[in-house]
Protein backbone atom coordinates (compact mmCIF):
# COMPACT_ATOMS: atom_id res chain seq x y z
CA UNK A 1 0.00 0.00 0.00
CA UNK A 2 3.18 2.38 0.65
CA UNK A 3 4.59 1.14 -2.57
CA UNK A 4 3.15 3.73 -5.25
CA UNK A 5 3.60 7.13 -2.58
CA UNK A 6 7.07 5.82 -2.52
CA UNK A 7 8.08 5.22 -5.84
CA UNK A 8 6.69 8.51 -7.21
CA UNK A 9 8.67 10.40 -3.94
CA UNK A 10 11.73 8.37 -4.40
CA UNK A 11 11.37 9.25 -8.62
CA UNK A 12 11.27 12.83 -7.78
CA UNK A 13 13.43 13.65 -4.92
CA UNK A 14 16.50 11.37 -4.09
CA UNK A 15 17.00 10.72 -7.99
CA UNK A 16 16.87 14.20 -9.07
CA UNK A 17 19.26 14.84 -5.67
CA UNK A 18 21.59 12.67 -6.19
CA UNK A 19 21.88 13.50 -10.02
CA UNK A 20 22.51 17.35 -8.89
CA UNK A 21 25.42 16.76 -6.24
CA UNK A 22 27.18 14.57 -9.54
CA UNK A 23 26.41 18.18 -11.29
CA UNK A 24 27.70 19.70 -9.23
CA UNK A 25 31.20 18.21 -9.59
CA UNK A 26 31.43 18.85 -13.10
CA UNK A 27 31.32 22.17 -14.91
CA UNK A 28 28.34 21.39 -17.21
CA UNK A 29 26.82 24.59 -18.80
CA UNK A 30 23.62 25.07 -21.11
CA UNK A 31 25.42 28.03 -22.78
CA UNK A 32 28.28 26.87 -23.84
CA UNK A 33 28.27 23.04 -25.50
CA UNK A 34 31.83 22.35 -24.21
CA UNK A 35 32.27 18.70 -23.26
CA UNK A 36 31.14 18.02 -19.87
CA UNK A 37 34.15 17.32 -17.30
CA UNK A 38 34.74 16.34 -14.09
CA UNK A 39 35.80 19.14 -11.97
CA UNK A 40 35.93 17.82 -8.35
CA UNK A 41 34.89 20.08 -5.28
CA UNK A 42 36.18 23.25 -7.54
CA UNK A 43 32.77 24.82 -7.83
CA UNK A 44 32.47 24.58 -3.98
CA UNK A 45 35.84 26.21 -3.72
CA UNK A 46 35.05 28.77 -6.07
CA UNK A 47 32.02 29.68 -4.07
CA UNK A 48 33.42 29.68 -0.70
CA UNK A 49 36.55 31.18 -0.73
CA UNK A 50 35.94 33.71 -3.94
CA UNK A 51 32.80 34.28 -4.85
CA UNK A 52 32.03 37.33 -2.86
CA UNK A 53 28.17 37.73 -4.29
CA UNK A 54 27.74 34.45 -3.04
CA UNK A 55 29.05 34.51 0.37
CA UNK A 56 26.85 37.97 0.75
CA UNK A 57 23.89 36.28 0.15
CA UNK A 58 24.85 33.81 2.48
CA UNK A 59 25.26 36.89 5.05
CA UNK A 60 22.13 38.70 3.86
CA UNK A 61 19.82 35.79 3.65
CA UNK A 62 21.00 34.82 7.08
CA UNK A 63 20.32 38.38 8.64
CA UNK A 64 17.26 38.10 7.05
CA UNK A 65 16.00 34.85 8.57
CA UNK A 66 16.98 36.02 12.33
CA UNK A 67 15.42 39.37 11.63
CA UNK A 68 12.26 37.99 10.42
CA UNK A 69 11.99 35.19 12.90
CA UNK A 70 12.44 37.53 16.32
CA UNK A 71 10.13 40.08 14.77
CA UNK A 72 7.67 37.59 13.76
CA UNK A 73 7.90 35.59 17.21
CA UNK A 74 7.39 38.81 18.87
CA UNK A 75 4.47 39.73 16.76
CA UNK A 76 2.88 36.78 16.70
CA UNK A 77 2.95 36.01 20.57
CA UNK A 78 1.78 39.62 21.00
CA UNK A 79 -1.61 38.75 18.80
CA UNK A 80 -1.73 35.42 20.76
CA UNK A 81 -2.12 36.83 24.18
CA UNK A 82 -4.34 39.39 22.76
CA UNK A 83 -6.43 36.79 21.48
CA UNK A 84 -5.94 34.23 24.60
CA UNK A 85 -7.93 36.31 26.71
CA UNK A 86 -11.21 36.93 24.14
CA UNK A 87 -13.50 34.25 24.61
CA UNK A 88 -16.61 35.65 22.83
CA UNK A 89 -16.26 35.96 18.89
CA UNK A 90 -12.81 34.37 18.37
CA UNK A 91 -14.16 31.91 16.17
CA UNK A 92 -15.16 35.02 14.14
CA UNK A 93 -11.80 36.91 14.40
CA UNK A 94 -9.25 34.37 13.87
CA UNK A 95 -10.94 33.19 9.96
CA UNK A 96 -10.08 36.88 8.71
CA UNK A 97 -6.56 36.63 10.67
CA UNK A 98 -5.49 33.71 9.06
CA UNK A 99 -6.29 35.13 5.26
CA UNK A 100 -3.00 36.35 4.64
CA UNK A 101 -1.31 33.16 5.61
CA UNK A 102 -3.16 30.94 2.87
CA UNK A 103 -3.22 33.63 -0.31
CA UNK A 104 -0.60 32.99 -2.75
CA UNK A 105 2.73 34.51 -2.33
CA UNK A 106 2.40 36.34 -6.18
CA UNK A 107 -0.80 38.76 -4.55
CA UNK A 108 1.36 39.31 -1.32
CA UNK A 109 3.85 40.37 -3.65
CA UNK A 110 1.76 42.48 -6.23
CA UNK A 111 -0.34 44.28 -3.02
CA UNK A 112 3.26 45.02 -1.78
CA UNK A 113 4.40 46.05 -4.79
CA UNK A 114 1.11 48.70 -4.67
CA UNK A 115 1.63 49.50 -1.01
CA UNK A 116 5.35 50.19 -1.43
CA UNK A 117 4.57 52.10 -4.65
CA UNK A 118 6.79 55.20 -3.52
CA UNK A 119 4.48 57.73 -5.26
CA UNK A 120 1.25 56.48 -5.45
CA UNK A 121 1.16 53.98 -2.85
CA UNK A 122 -0.95 54.35 0.34
CA UNK A 123 1.75 53.57 2.74
CA UNK A 124 3.58 56.73 1.43
CA UNK A 125 0.63 58.84 1.66
CA UNK A 126 -0.74 57.49 5.44
CA UNK A 127 2.82 58.40 6.15
CA UNK A 128 2.76 61.49 4.52
CA UNK A 129 -0.26 62.82 6.85
CA UNK A 130 1.29 62.56 9.71
CA UNK A 131 4.25 64.50 8.64
CA UNK A 132 6.77 61.52 7.88
CA UNK A 133 8.18 61.89 3.82
CA UNK A 134 8.34 57.62 2.91
CA UNK A 135 11.21 56.41 1.27
CA UNK A 136 11.19 55.28 -2.52
CA UNK A 137 10.76 51.73 -0.66
CA UNK A 138 11.60 49.00 -3.51
CA UNK A 139 13.92 51.25 -5.22
CA UNK A 140 16.60 52.26 -2.44
CA UNK A 141 19.25 49.58 -1.44
CA UNK A 142 18.56 50.24 2.00
CA UNK A 143 15.20 49.65 2.56
CA UNK A 144 14.03 47.19 -0.68
CA UNK A 145 15.20 43.94 1.72
CA UNK A 146 13.15 45.41 4.54
CA UNK A 147 10.14 45.76 2.23
CA UNK A 148 10.16 41.93 1.43
CA UNK A 149 10.47 41.57 4.81
CA UNK A 150 7.58 43.43 5.23
CA UNK A 151 5.83 41.59 3.25
CA UNK A 152 6.64 37.95 4.64
CA UNK A 153 5.78 39.28 7.92
CA UNK A 154 2.42 40.60 6.89
CA UNK A 155 1.72 37.25 5.39
CA UNK A 156 3.15 34.68 7.91
CA UNK A 157 2.68 36.27 11.44
CA UNK A 158 -0.81 35.22 11.55
CA UNK A 159 -0.14 31.74 11.54
CA UNK A 160 3.21 31.92 13.74
CA UNK A 161 0.08 33.67 16.05
CA UNK A 162 -2.27 31.14 15.42
CA UNK A 163 0.34 28.12 16.36
CA UNK A 164 1.58 30.05 19.69
CA UNK A 165 -2.35 30.79 20.55
CA UNK A 166 -2.55 26.73 20.48
CA UNK A 167 0.38 26.71 22.57
CA UNK A 168 -0.65 28.97 24.80
CA UNK A 169 -4.20 27.23 25.27
CA UNK A 170 -2.78 24.15 25.87
CA UNK A 171 -0.77 25.12 28.98
CA UNK A 172 -2.13 24.30 32.47
CA UNK A 173 -3.85 26.88 34.30
CA UNK A 174 -3.13 25.33 37.97
CA UNK A 175 0.91 25.68 37.00
CA UNK A 176 0.49 29.32 36.30
CA UNK A 177 -1.57 29.95 39.29
CA UNK A 178 0.77 28.52 41.22
CA UNK A 179 3.79 30.60 40.38
CA UNK A 180 1.56 33.59 40.69
CA UNK A 181 0.70 32.28 44.35
CA UNK A 182 4.75 32.06 44.86
CA UNK A 183 5.45 35.55 43.45
CA UNK A 184 6.09 35.35 40.42
CA UNK A 185 5.27 37.72 37.56
CA UNK A 186 5.66 39.48 34.68
CA UNK A 187 8.71 38.69 32.59
CA UNK A 188 9.66 35.86 35.52
CA UNK A 189 6.49 34.38 35.31
CA UNK A 190 7.33 34.18 31.51
CA UNK A 191 10.59 32.94 31.29
CA UNK A 192 10.14 30.42 33.55
CA UNK A 193 7.00 28.94 33.30
CA UNK A 194 5.02 30.37 30.29
CA UNK A 195 7.87 30.44 27.39
CA UNK A 196 9.56 26.53 29.01
CA UNK A 197 5.99 25.58 28.19
CA UNK A 198 5.06 26.67 24.72
CA UNK A 199 8.41 26.19 23.21
CA UNK A 200 7.63 22.46 22.22
CA UNK A 201 5.05 23.81 19.88
CA UNK A 202 5.79 27.21 19.30
CA UNK A 203 9.39 26.48 18.81
CA UNK A 204 8.09 24.16 15.66
CA UNK A 205 5.71 27.39 13.88
CA UNK A 206 9.02 29.24 14.73
CA UNK A 207 11.21 26.61 12.92
CA UNK A 208 8.79 26.42 9.98
CA UNK A 209 9.00 30.02 9.38
CA UNK A 210 12.82 30.37 9.81
CA UNK A 211 12.86 27.54 7.45
CA UNK A 212 10.55 29.41 4.35
CA UNK A 213 12.48 32.88 5.75
CA UNK A 214 15.63 31.08 4.98
CA UNK A 215 14.13 29.61 0.97
CA UNK A 216 12.48 33.52 0.05
CA UNK A 217 12.18 33.59 -3.68
CA UNK A 218 9.03 34.30 -4.48
CA UNK A 219 8.86 38.02 -2.74
CA UNK A 220 11.92 38.53 -4.03
CA UNK A 221 11.24 37.83 -7.69
CA UNK A 222 8.18 40.07 -7.59
CA UNK A 223 8.75 42.74 -5.41
CA UNK A 224 12.46 43.53 -6.27
CA UNK A 225 14.09 40.72 -8.78
CA UNK A 226 17.21 40.73 -6.05
CA UNK A 227 17.65 44.67 -6.57
CA UNK A 228 18.46 47.43 -6.84
CA UNK A 229 22.17 46.20 -7.50
CA UNK A 230 22.09 43.04 -4.97
CA UNK A 231 20.98 44.80 -2.39
CA UNK A 232 17.42 42.25 -1.61
CA UNK A 233 19.47 38.88 -3.72
CA UNK A 234 18.31 35.95 -1.51
CA UNK A 235 20.27 33.10 -1.42
CA UNK A 236 17.86 31.06 -3.49
CA UNK A 237 16.86 33.83 -5.70
CA UNK A 238 21.03 33.96 -6.43
CA UNK A 239 20.77 29.86 -7.16
CA UNK A 240 18.01 30.76 -9.15
CA UNK A 241 20.25 33.44 -11.36
CA UNK A 242 23.01 31.13 -11.75
CA UNK A 243 20.93 28.16 -13.06
CA UNK A 244 18.26 29.80 -15.17
CA UNK A 245 19.13 33.23 -16.28
CA UNK A 246 23.26 32.24 -16.53
CA UNK A 247 22.77 28.86 -17.86
CA UNK A 248 25.34 27.60 -15.24
CA UNK A 249 23.46 24.42 -13.54
CA UNK A 250 26.92 22.80 -12.31
CA UNK A 251 27.84 26.09 -10.24
CA UNK A 252 24.00 26.38 -8.91
CA UNK A 253 24.32 22.53 -8.10
CA UNK A 254 27.09 23.12 -6.39
CA UNK A 255 25.35 26.56 -4.57
CA UNK A 256 22.01 24.28 -3.43
CA UNK A 257 24.36 21.78 -1.64
CA UNK A 258 25.82 24.44 0.23
CA UNK A 259 22.25 25.92 1.27
CA UNK A 260 21.16 22.12 2.03
CA UNK A 261 24.27 21.90 4.60
CA UNK A 262 23.77 25.16 6.51
CA UNK A 263 20.10 24.87 6.48
CA UNK A 264 20.51 21.60 8.17
CA UNK A 265 22.83 22.67 10.59
CA UNK A 266 20.93 25.95 11.18
CA UNK A 267 17.65 23.99 11.71
CA UNK A 268 19.33 21.06 13.89
CA UNK A 269 21.31 23.06 16.29
CA UNK A 270 18.02 25.52 16.67
CA UNK A 271 16.14 21.86 17.71
CA UNK A 272 19.18 21.62 20.31
CA UNK A 273 18.30 24.82 21.68
CA UNK A 274 14.71 24.57 21.95
CA UNK A 275 14.84 21.07 23.46
CA UNK A 276 17.39 21.98 26.09
CA UNK A 277 15.15 25.24 26.92
CA UNK A 278 12.44 23.18 26.55
CA UNK A 279 13.50 20.58 28.77
CA UNK A 280 14.30 23.22 32.05
CA UNK B 1 -16.45 50.65 34.38
CA UNK B 2 -14.52 48.45 36.20
CA UNK B 3 -10.89 47.44 35.49
CA UNK B 4 -11.23 44.56 34.15
CA UNK B 5 -13.45 45.74 31.36
CA UNK B 6 -11.35 48.52 30.51
CA UNK B 7 -8.39 45.94 29.99
CA UNK B 8 -10.53 44.26 27.50
CA UNK B 9 -11.92 47.14 25.85
CA UNK B 10 -8.22 47.71 25.36
CA UNK B 11 -7.50 44.38 24.31
CA UNK B 12 -10.58 44.47 21.56
CA UNK B 13 -9.08 47.76 20.50
CA UNK B 14 -5.67 46.18 20.00
CA UNK B 15 -7.32 43.40 18.11
CA UNK B 16 -9.13 46.06 15.47
CA UNK B 17 -6.43 47.62 14.87
CA UNK B 18 -4.00 44.06 14.08
CA UNK B 19 -7.35 42.93 12.09
CA UNK B 20 -6.98 46.28 10.09
CA UNK B 21 -3.31 45.86 9.41
CA UNK B 22 -3.93 42.66 7.76
CA UNK B 23 -7.08 43.21 6.38
CA UNK B 24 -5.62 46.74 4.53
CA UNK B 25 -3.83 45.16 1.54
CA UNK B 26 -6.76 42.98 0.29
CA UNK B 27 -8.76 45.98 0.67
CA UNK B 28 -6.40 47.55 -1.47
CA UNK B 29 -6.63 44.86 -3.75
CA UNK B 30 -10.13 44.88 -3.81
CA UNK B 31 -9.98 48.89 -4.78
CA UNK B 32 -7.46 48.74 -6.90
CA UNK B 33 -9.46 46.35 -8.84
CA UNK B 34 -12.41 48.45 -9.34
CA UNK B 35 -9.93 51.43 -10.00
CA UNK B 36 -9.79 53.37 -13.79
CA UNK B 37 -6.58 53.59 -15.27
CA UNK B 38 -6.18 57.02 -14.35
CA UNK B 39 -6.95 56.24 -10.59
CA UNK B 40 -3.67 54.78 -10.18
CA UNK B 41 -1.33 57.88 -10.57
CA UNK B 42 -3.01 60.71 -8.29
CA UNK B 43 -1.24 62.05 -5.25
CA UNK B 44 -3.13 61.27 -2.93
CA UNK B 45 -4.03 57.63 -4.00
CA UNK B 46 -7.83 57.20 -4.48
CA UNK B 47 -9.13 55.11 -1.57
CA UNK B 48 -12.30 53.98 -2.64
CA UNK B 49 -12.73 54.16 -6.77
CA UNK B 50 -15.77 56.79 -7.63
CA UNK B 51 -16.96 54.61 -10.18
CA UNK B 52 -16.28 51.11 -10.02
CA UNK B 53 -14.59 50.35 -13.55
CA UNK B 54 -16.04 46.48 -13.26
CA UNK B 55 -14.34 45.98 -16.94
CA UNK B 56 -11.27 45.31 -15.30
CA UNK B 57 -12.15 41.45 -14.58
CA UNK B 58 -13.03 40.65 -18.22
CA UNK B 59 -10.32 42.50 -19.71
CA UNK B 60 -7.55 40.36 -17.45
CA UNK B 61 -9.60 37.54 -18.35
CA UNK B 62 -8.92 37.94 -21.83
CA UNK B 63 -5.76 39.06 -21.34
CA UNK B 64 -4.45 35.48 -20.13
CA UNK B 65 -6.26 35.24 -16.97
CA UNK B 66 -8.95 33.07 -18.10
CA UNK B 67 -6.05 30.27 -19.12
CA UNK B 68 -4.33 30.72 -16.37
CA UNK B 69 -7.72 30.05 -13.97
CA UNK B 70 -8.23 26.95 -15.98
CA UNK B 71 -4.16 25.64 -16.23
CA UNK B 72 -4.13 26.37 -12.29
CA UNK B 73 -6.88 24.73 -11.96
CA UNK B 74 -6.22 21.68 -13.89
CA UNK B 75 -2.74 21.25 -12.20
CA UNK B 76 -3.91 21.71 -8.40
CA UNK B 77 -6.82 19.09 -9.39
CA UNK B 78 -4.82 16.56 -10.96
CA UNK B 79 -1.88 16.77 -8.05
CA UNK B 80 -4.85 16.66 -5.51
CA UNK B 81 -6.50 13.67 -6.92
CA UNK B 82 -3.54 11.76 -7.31
CA UNK B 83 -2.15 12.82 -3.65
CA UNK B 84 -5.25 11.72 -2.10
CA UNK B 85 -5.42 8.21 -4.17
CA UNK B 86 -2.05 7.64 -3.11
CA UNK B 87 -1.86 8.97 -0.48
CA UNK B 88 -4.84 7.12 1.70
CA UNK B 89 -3.71 3.36 1.52
CA UNK B 90 -0.05 4.71 2.53
CA UNK B 91 -1.41 6.89 5.24
CA UNK B 92 -3.42 3.77 6.00
CA UNK B 93 -0.57 1.33 6.17
CA UNK B 94 1.29 3.64 8.17
CA UNK B 95 -0.50 3.86 11.09
CA UNK B 96 -2.22 0.50 11.52
CA UNK B 97 0.76 -1.76 10.24
CA UNK B 98 3.39 1.01 11.06
CA UNK B 99 5.27 0.70 7.87
CA UNK B 100 8.64 2.73 7.04
CA UNK B 101 6.93 5.22 9.96
CA UNK B 102 10.46 6.51 10.75
CA UNK B 103 11.36 7.08 7.26
CA UNK B 104 8.50 8.81 6.40
CA UNK B 105 8.71 11.45 9.47
CA UNK B 106 12.48 11.79 7.67
CA UNK B 107 11.32 12.25 4.02
CA UNK B 108 8.21 15.00 5.19
CA UNK B 109 10.93 17.20 6.93
CA UNK B 110 13.23 17.23 4.42
CA UNK B 111 10.91 17.86 1.94
CA UNK B 112 9.67 20.82 4.05
CA UNK B 113 13.22 22.10 4.49
CA UNK B 114 14.38 21.33 0.77
CA UNK B 115 14.77 25.14 -0.81
CA UNK B 116 12.84 24.32 -3.66
CA UNK B 117 15.46 25.52 -6.19
CA UNK B 118 17.23 22.45 -4.87
CA UNK B 119 15.49 20.09 -6.95
CA UNK B 120 14.16 22.66 -9.19
CA UNK B 121 17.20 22.34 -11.09
CA UNK B 122 18.39 18.66 -11.04
CA UNK B 123 14.06 18.35 -12.18
CA UNK B 124 14.61 21.08 -14.99
CA UNK B 125 17.38 18.92 -16.54
CA UNK B 126 15.80 15.74 -16.55
CA UNK B 127 12.85 17.10 -17.69
CA UNK B 128 13.61 18.92 -20.57
CA UNK B 129 15.45 15.55 -21.50
CA UNK B 130 12.14 14.04 -21.44
CA UNK B 131 10.22 16.94 -23.33
CA UNK B 132 8.25 17.71 -19.47
CA UNK B 133 8.83 21.07 -19.47
CA UNK B 134 6.44 23.48 -20.75
CA UNK B 135 3.43 20.63 -19.95
CA UNK B 136 0.75 19.80 -17.19
CA UNK B 137 2.13 16.79 -16.03
CA UNK B 138 5.32 18.15 -15.09
CA UNK B 139 3.84 20.69 -13.01
CA UNK B 140 1.56 17.53 -11.50
CA UNK B 141 4.12 15.67 -10.45
CA UNK B 142 6.56 18.66 -8.77
CA UNK B 143 3.60 19.54 -7.16
CA UNK B 144 2.49 15.95 -6.09
CA UNK B 145 6.39 15.97 -4.79
CA UNK B 146 5.45 18.30 -1.66
CA UNK B 147 1.48 17.33 -1.75
CA UNK B 148 2.15 13.82 -1.33
CA UNK B 149 4.11 13.49 1.79
CA UNK B 150 1.83 16.33 3.72
CA UNK B 151 -1.02 14.29 2.46
CA UNK B 152 0.12 10.68 3.82
CA UNK B 153 1.13 12.83 7.03
CA UNK B 154 -1.93 14.49 7.99
CA UNK B 155 -4.19 11.54 7.26
CA UNK B 156 -2.20 9.48 9.13
CA UNK B 157 -2.70 11.35 12.28
CA UNK B 158 -6.38 11.45 11.04
CA UNK B 159 -7.05 7.36 10.81
CA UNK B 160 -4.70 7.40 14.26
CA UNK B 161 -7.62 9.04 15.91
CA UNK B 162 -10.12 6.65 14.92
CA UNK B 163 -10.97 3.21 17.13
CA UNK B 164 -9.42 0.27 16.16
CA UNK B 165 -12.32 -1.63 17.39
CA UNK B 166 -14.74 -1.53 14.40
CA UNK B 167 -11.39 -2.56 12.26
CA UNK B 168 -10.92 -5.39 14.26
CA UNK B 169 -14.72 -6.85 14.62
CA UNK B 170 -14.58 -6.54 10.73
CA UNK B 171 -11.58 -8.56 10.76
CA UNK B 172 -13.14 -11.50 13.15
CA UNK B 173 -16.27 -10.86 10.33
CA UNK B 174 -13.45 -12.04 7.82
CA UNK B 175 -13.22 -9.07 5.67
CA UNK B 176 -9.80 -8.97 4.15
CA UNK B 177 -7.32 -5.53 4.91
CA UNK B 178 -8.07 -3.77 1.84
CA UNK B 179 -12.09 -4.53 2.16
CA UNK B 180 -11.60 -3.14 6.20
CA UNK B 181 -9.39 -0.41 4.27
CA UNK B 182 -12.00 0.82 1.79
CA UNK B 183 -15.38 -0.06 3.04
CA UNK B 184 -14.68 1.08 7.04
CA UNK B 185 -11.56 3.40 7.52
CA UNK B 186 -11.83 5.10 4.10
CA UNK B 187 -15.41 6.60 4.98
CA UNK B 188 -14.47 7.17 8.69
CA UNK B 189 -11.87 9.54 7.34
CA UNK B 190 -13.50 11.16 5.52
CA UNK B 191 -13.11 14.99 7.28
CA UNK B 192 -9.00 14.01 6.99
CA UNK B 193 -9.52 13.36 3.45
CA UNK B 194 -11.68 16.63 2.73
CA UNK B 195 -8.91 18.42 5.25
CA UNK B 196 -6.10 16.81 2.58
CA UNK B 197 -7.70 17.74 -0.50
CA UNK B 198 -8.53 21.44 -0.09
CA UNK B 199 -5.14 21.77 1.52
CA UNK B 200 -3.37 20.03 -1.20
CA UNK B 201 -5.09 21.82 -3.79
CA UNK B 202 -4.33 25.71 -2.70
CA UNK B 203 -0.70 24.82 -2.20
CA UNK B 204 -0.43 23.59 -5.82
CA UNK B 205 -2.92 26.81 -6.56
CA UNK B 206 -1.01 29.12 -5.34
CA UNK B 207 2.83 27.94 -5.40
CA UNK B 208 5.22 30.21 -7.84
CA UNK B 209 8.48 28.84 -7.49
CA UNK B 210 8.14 25.11 -9.50
CA UNK B 211 5.49 27.39 -11.66
CA UNK B 212 7.52 30.20 -13.05
CA UNK B 213 10.49 27.69 -14.49
CA UNK B 214 8.30 24.70 -15.40
CA UNK B 215 5.90 26.94 -17.55
CA UNK B 216 5.66 28.62 -21.34
CA UNK B 217 3.74 29.02 -23.83
CA UNK B 218 1.28 25.84 -23.35
CA UNK B 219 0.73 26.17 -20.02
CA UNK B 220 0.50 29.27 -18.06
CA UNK B 221 -0.67 28.93 -13.99
CA UNK B 222 -2.55 32.20 -12.73
CA UNK B 223 0.65 33.36 -10.59
CA UNK B 224 3.10 33.19 -13.78
CA UNK B 225 0.09 35.19 -15.90
CA UNK B 226 0.34 37.71 -12.82
CA UNK B 227 4.17 37.88 -12.12
CA UNK B 228 3.89 37.89 -16.47
CA UNK B 229 1.68 41.35 -15.83
CA UNK B 230 3.42 42.72 -13.31
CA UNK B 231 6.97 42.10 -15.15
CA UNK B 232 5.87 43.85 -18.43
CA UNK B 233 6.49 47.04 -20.12
CA UNK B 234 3.23 48.69 -19.35
CA UNK B 235 1.54 47.60 -15.92
CA UNK B 236 -1.81 47.11 -16.52
CA UNK B 237 -2.56 48.01 -12.66
CA UNK B 238 -6.47 47.55 -12.48
CA UNK B 239 -5.88 44.15 -14.82
CA UNK B 240 -3.32 42.32 -12.33
CA UNK B 241 -5.26 43.18 -9.05
CA UNK B 242 -8.44 41.72 -10.61
CA UNK B 243 -6.67 38.81 -11.70
CA UNK B 244 -5.07 38.55 -7.93
CA UNK B 245 -8.21 38.68 -6.47
CA UNK B 246 -9.71 35.72 -8.64
CA UNK B 247 -6.25 34.11 -7.65
CA UNK B 248 -7.19 34.24 -3.78
CA UNK B 249 -11.09 33.01 -4.03
CA UNK B 250 -9.93 29.51 -3.20
CA UNK B 251 -8.35 30.57 -0.41
CA UNK B 252 -10.54 32.62 1.04
CA UNK B 253 -12.67 29.52 0.54
CA UNK B 254 -10.12 27.60 2.59
CA UNK B 255 -10.17 29.99 5.48
CA UNK B 256 -13.66 29.97 5.70
CA UNK B 257 -14.91 25.84 5.76
CA UNK B 258 -11.72 24.73 7.36
CA UNK B 259 -10.96 27.55 9.79
CA UNK B 260 -11.23 24.68 12.59
CA UNK B 261 -7.94 22.26 10.70
CA UNK B 262 -6.18 25.25 9.14
CA UNK B 263 -3.11 25.53 12.24
CA UNK B 264 -3.18 21.57 11.58
CA UNK B 265 -2.78 21.98 7.74
CA UNK B 266 -0.10 24.91 8.17
CA UNK B 267 2.32 23.09 10.66
CA UNK B 268 1.87 19.69 8.90
CA UNK B 269 0.13 18.55 11.67
CA UNK B 270 2.37 19.36 14.66
CA UNK B 271 -0.32 21.15 16.40
CA UNK B 272 -3.56 20.17 16.40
Amino acid sequence: MVGPAVAVLFLMTIGPLLFSLVVSFTNLQFSAPQPMRWVGIDNYLTLLLKDSRFLTAMVRTLSYVLAGVVIQSLLGYFIASLLLHVHRFRALVLGPILIPSVISSVVAGWQGRMIFNASYGPLNDLLARIGIKGPAWLAFPQTALVSVLLTDTWQWTPFLALVILAALQSQPQELIEAARLDGAHGWSLFRRITLPLILPVAGIGILLRGVDLFKTFDLVYILTQGGPGNSSETLTFLTYLQGFKFFNPSYASAMSFIQLIVITIVAKSYLGLVTRRGAL
Amino acid sequence: MSKRSLVDLFRWIAILVVLAVLLFPLFWIIASSLKARGEFFTRPPVWVPSNPEWLNYPDSLRRGGLKGLTDSFTIAFCSMAISVLLGAPAAYAIARFQVGKKNLAFWILSIRMFPPIATILPLFVIFRFVGLVDSYAGLVLCYTVFNLPFAIWILKGFIEELPREIEEAAKVDGATRFQIFRNIALPLTAPGLVVVALFTFIFAWNDFAYAVIFSGSNVTPLPVVIAQFAGGHEILWGQISAAAIMAILPALVLATFLQKYLTRGLTMGAVK
